[in-house]
């Protein structure tokens, strides 16, 4: 693993199809992920965008698409001037079903020592994936105010 | 250079009194940490022990107890591999934004390399997977699902 590194995993009563789909439809991520619409025809080498009500905050390019055990993609944040400048970093999902629970491992790295994406990503997947296990086991995600996060570098971007 | 720590943050949708009573009362932490039951007054300076079965699993003394806010104990476990390494710390804070309260556990003091460092970065995640279920849907996970994982990690 390449540091800084961002790893963590949590346990979700559902099916790897269904957690698949709802790492990669927009209908679903609207719903957990801070409004974010997740845009991807999910090909290797095709594009991935993160949208927020018409802004797009990241881009990336698929690297891994194995529906529906293992999906990876390069992130690069574009609005912050400042976390412009760093080089693009790579999140990977792996999905291992057992029974009716499938143990979701979320890896970001590929980060600069001082890089700000990594503090903003670092609070944020904590609370995405927080909400997408409540939506999942019990239909509804959570709603968590964005101030929480206390995300200072990114913060001015989406509150401008 | 600092001793290696274990931080896991998760969000539920449930009130701090809930989750307070949730990770100090047996009756709870039987159905969501796979069985193992704690005691304790929950009062500083005293014991605290989980048992699973009745056999005793991890035991310590309370340190920091400021309900709902904010609870830190000594953690030992019990196993003769992890008697020989350091007492290490557990601290959970709790803090509420509108419907949800956001749970840190950070597990520090531990031994770089040791047992149970490899032990307590298993079984967080899946501890408050469980406990988050439970809160929010009244189904905690199965307890196969625990073996199975300490099954494969022993192979």
């Amino acid at each position: 693993m390449l540091k800084p590194a961002f790893n963590y995993i949590s346990y979700i009563e559902t099916t790897a199809e269904a957690l698949w789909d709802a790492l990669t439809s927009s209908e679903f991520t609207t719903r957990y992920w801070f409004d974010t619409s997740v845009i991807s025809d999910w090909k290797v080498g095709s594009p991935v965008a993160l949208v927020i009500r018409g802004l797009t905050t990241d881009v990336g390019e698929v690297l891994e698409a194995d529906r529906p055990r293992r999906l990876a993609y390069t992130f690069h944040h574009i609005l912050n001037e400042r976390a412009m400048r760093e080089r693009p970093s790579r999140v990977t999902f792996v999905l291992e079903p057992r029974d009716n629970i499938v143990k979701l491992t979320v890896t970001h790295e590929g980060f600069a020592d001082d890089s700000v994406v990594f503090d903003g990503i670092s609070k944020g997947w904590p609370a995405i994936l927080s909400s997408l296990k409540s939506l999942l086991e019990s239909g509804k995600p959570l709603v968590i105010p964005f101030d929480v996060l206390d995300i200072a570098e990114l913060d001015e971007t989406f509150h401008a | 250079m600092s001793k290696p720590e274990f931080v896991y943050t998760t969000y539920i949708e449930t009130s701090p009194e809930k989750l307070w009573q949730a990770l100090t009362d047996g009756d709870f932490t039987e159905r969501y940490w796979f069985g193992h039951r704690v005691t304790s007054d929950w009062k500083v300076g005293s014991s605290y022990r989980f048992a699973r079965q009745r056999a005793p699993s991890i035991e310590g003394k309370v340190l920091i107890s400021d309900p709902p806010r904010r609870l830190a104990y000594t953690w030992d476990a019990c196993s003769p591999d992890a008697k020989r390494e350091r007492t290490s710390r557990v601290t959970f804070d709790l803090e509420p934004h509108g419907t949800v309260v956001k749970l840190t556990v950070t597990h520090d003091n531990l031994d770089e390399g040791g047992k149970t460092l490899r032990d307590i970065s298993g079984g967080w995640p899946m501890v408050i997977a469980s406990l988050k279920s439970m809160l929010e849907t009244g189904r905690e996970l199965p307890a196969e699902l625990h073996a199975a994982v300490r099954e494969r990690s022993h192979a």
